[in-house]
């Protein structure tokens, strides 16, 4: 690696649903990154104003309440704003209330601005892989 | 660091005076009246008693299934409780919305508004504050059943008890462990040393408040022996407080043998320490299996059905006197009344048949992992009494900030996260990291050679990404995870 990658992890709105953030902060601190773990109840603005303290190269959000989308809206301006077009925004787990098209789910996500979204049974390693790739592409490592 | 609090009962000078604060919170907090409240708890039949339902189905040999009931509107929280009561309910859990749960009254307020307005629930629960007393007899009144409270702050435990609900569901370490994200050890002790405060005084004039403890609440593949010695703590601090019924919950981590054998240790070890520390006439009226890891994604019927059936066999066998079961709908979200209805019958019917045979049940392993939890729990609570010269509140405290008592999926900034649990090859639930818990070597070995043996067995070392696997087994129909396809 050249460069020590940072990134940023949490569970974003009002969710308290800790695991998926947990698990993941913990994978991504073994690849060598190094994690900003905001934890729980993370709201957009905490995401971007972190984004922006540490230089961050990415955020992987998680949610399991099925409300992201509202916590969300208008999350690709803010970033814009806060002069962030760089950076790179992943975003999984449970995305909608009820049951859902996940490919319905994507093409919402990625209009809020994530490059990748992630079902709940998405594998760890396959998602560090892609972030591998996606900072790779961008120059970053 | 000085430690404010401590395990002694709040005077009750002091007492009511922390009352006028608590009740000036939201204008219906008026509406309690502790003398005209005790009375009314007085009036109610014994059907409406949390501990006599529970002491009722235990001299019965029935188990009991607890569903999950709150919505919004008074009216169709009224409709809903009637369902459930048509499915066979007794025990009725309440559960309060979020907003409510971290005192902003005024949203769920708006919300409530909306809801009526629209016919749309715009809140995930039952807002009692908003509600206030009088409305809130209207449900308990509604129906023959013991209500409880889930997730009721000071404020909604005063409204809660006072509209005649009988048990209240709350503990420290449960509120430190799995909905604070920064809030301190010390002040969920504060608040739940006041709520049961409040169990202890309606108790003393004669209305048995029952209050149900879960432990900190590690949701995931991980031994229950730190949960265990939480909940034995939690049970002295509210003992302390005057509650003379604690009703202790247990999760169904999906392992046969220790589901069942924690369930046995349970009851056994509380009893055993209230008696220790003095507390002799305070009633454990049973033990609650809550049906805990994932629901199959995507929702299918099949397994839904399977698993939730399997939570109730699993508490039928152990002679539990109620069990929590999830919905069909859990893997996709709330419930329709219909899903609650069909969920619950299909239970009973589990719970009805197997408990009627009384199966003593002799499962193996059973024994072992009794005597392992057992081991274990005396470890952490020694550990705990030894930091606190005695006081276990003040060796709580300490004992969380020495990763004594530790979890690894706590949504808490204030926990350690050092330890890590997978499952062996038979599915039961061991350490792999053992963090700071005090665990005797000779049970960090038992859970070694349990490691090493599935490591040899699948050819791999076990990780967190093993740990994640487990999560999911139960999911997908399996009771150990599988290798997930990259």
């Amino acid at each position: 690696m050249k460069k020590q990658a940072t990134v940023i992890t949490g569970t974003v709105g009002m969710d308290a649903h800790v695991i998926g953030t947990k698990i993941l902060s913990r994978a991504l601190k073994d690849a060598g990154f190094n994690v900003v773990e905001l934890g729980i109840q993370v709201s957009p603005e905490e995401f971007t104003e972190v984004a922006k303290k540490t230089k961050a190269d990415a955020i992987l959000m998680t949610s399991l309440y099925g409300m992201a989308e509202l916590d969300l809206r208008g999350f690709k301006e803010k970033c814009k704003q806060a002069g962030l077009e760089d950076l790179i925004l992943y975003i999984g787990g449970v995305l909608g209330v009820g049951r859902q098209d996940f490919k319905e789910v994507e093409k919402r996500f990625k209009k809020l601005g994530f490059e990748r979204v992630y079902p709940p049974e998405a594998n760890l390693e396959s998602v560090i892989e892609d972030l591998w790739n996606d900072l790779r592409a961008k120059g970053k490592t | 660091m000085e430690i404010r609090v401590k395990q002694k009962r709040i005077d009750e000078e002091r007492f009511l005076e922390m009352r006028k604060e608590v009740l000036a919170q939201w204008p219906t907090g008026k509406e309690v009246d502790l003398e005209e409240a005790v009375a009314y708890q007085l009036s109610l039949p014994e059907s409406k008693n949390f501990m006599k339902v529970t002491e009722k189905a235990r001299q019965e040999g029935e188990t009991l299934i607890w569903p999950r009931a709150g919505t919004p509107v008074l009216e169709d929280e009224i409709a809903l409780v009637k369902t459930l009561v048509d499915a066979g309910i007794r025990h009725i859990p309440v559960t309060i919305d979020s907003y409510t749960r971290l005192l902003q009254f005024e949203k769920a307020q708006q919300a409530l508004e909306e809801s009526i307005k629209t016919g749309r629930p715009m809140l995930n629960g039952y807002p009692i504050v908003n509600h206030g007393v009088k409305k809130t007899r209207k449900v308990v009144e509604s129906v023959e059943a013991a209500f409880v409270p889930r997730g009721a702050g000071r404020l909604a435990m005063e409204i809660a008890l006072a509209s005649g609900m009988t048990a209240a569901g709350k503990s420290s370490l449960f509120e430190f462990g799995s909905y604070e994200k920064k809030t301190t050890l010390e002040e969920c002790f504060e608040h739940s040393q006041y709520t049961d405060r409040l169990a202890g005084y309606y108790t003393e004039r004669g209305a048995i408040i029952s209050t149900d403890i879960h432990g900190l609440v590690p949701s995931g593949v991980f031994p229950f022996s730190v949960n265990i010695a939480c909940i034995i703590i939690d049970s002295l601090v509210a003992a302390e407080q005057g509650v003379k019924s604690i009703m202790p919950q247990t999760h169904c981590l999906g392992h046969m043998a220790q589901d069942i054998a924690w369930m046995r240790l349970i009851p056994r070890l509380m009893r055993e320490y209230l008696e220790k520390f003095g507390y002799k006439d305070v009633v454990v009226p049973g033990i609650l299996a809550n049906q805990i890891p994932l629901f199959p994604v995507p929702q299918g019927m099949g397994g839904a059905f399977a698993y939730l059936n399997y939570t109730a066999m699993v508490a039928a066998l152990a002679e539990a006197e109620a069990v929590f079961v999830r919905t069909i709908d859990e893997g996709a979200g709330v419930a329709t009344r219909e899903s609650h209805a069909l969920s619950y019958e299909s239970a009973n019917w589990i719970l009805n048949v197997v408990r009627t045979q009384k199966i003593k049940c002799e499962i193996d392993g059973v024994e072992t992992e009794e005597k392992v939890t057992d081991v274990e729990v005396r470890a952490i609570l020694d550990k705990v009494l030894e930091l606190g010269d005695g006081d276990v509140v003040i060796g709580s405290i300490k004992g969380v900030e020495a990763g004594v008592i530790d979890s690894p999926f706590s949504p808490n900034i204030n926990i350690k996260d050092k330890v890590l649990g997978v499952k062996d090859v038979t599915g039961a639930c061991r350490y792999l990291e053992f963090g700071n818990l005090p665990i005797p070597d000779e049970i960090k070995e038992f859970h070694r050679e349990k490691i090493a043996e599935r490591e040899r067995a699948e050819g791999r070392k076990l990780d967190y990404q093993v740990a994640v696997e487990d999560l999911w087994a139960l999911s997908k129909g399996r009771i150990v995870g599988a290798p997930s396809a990259s």
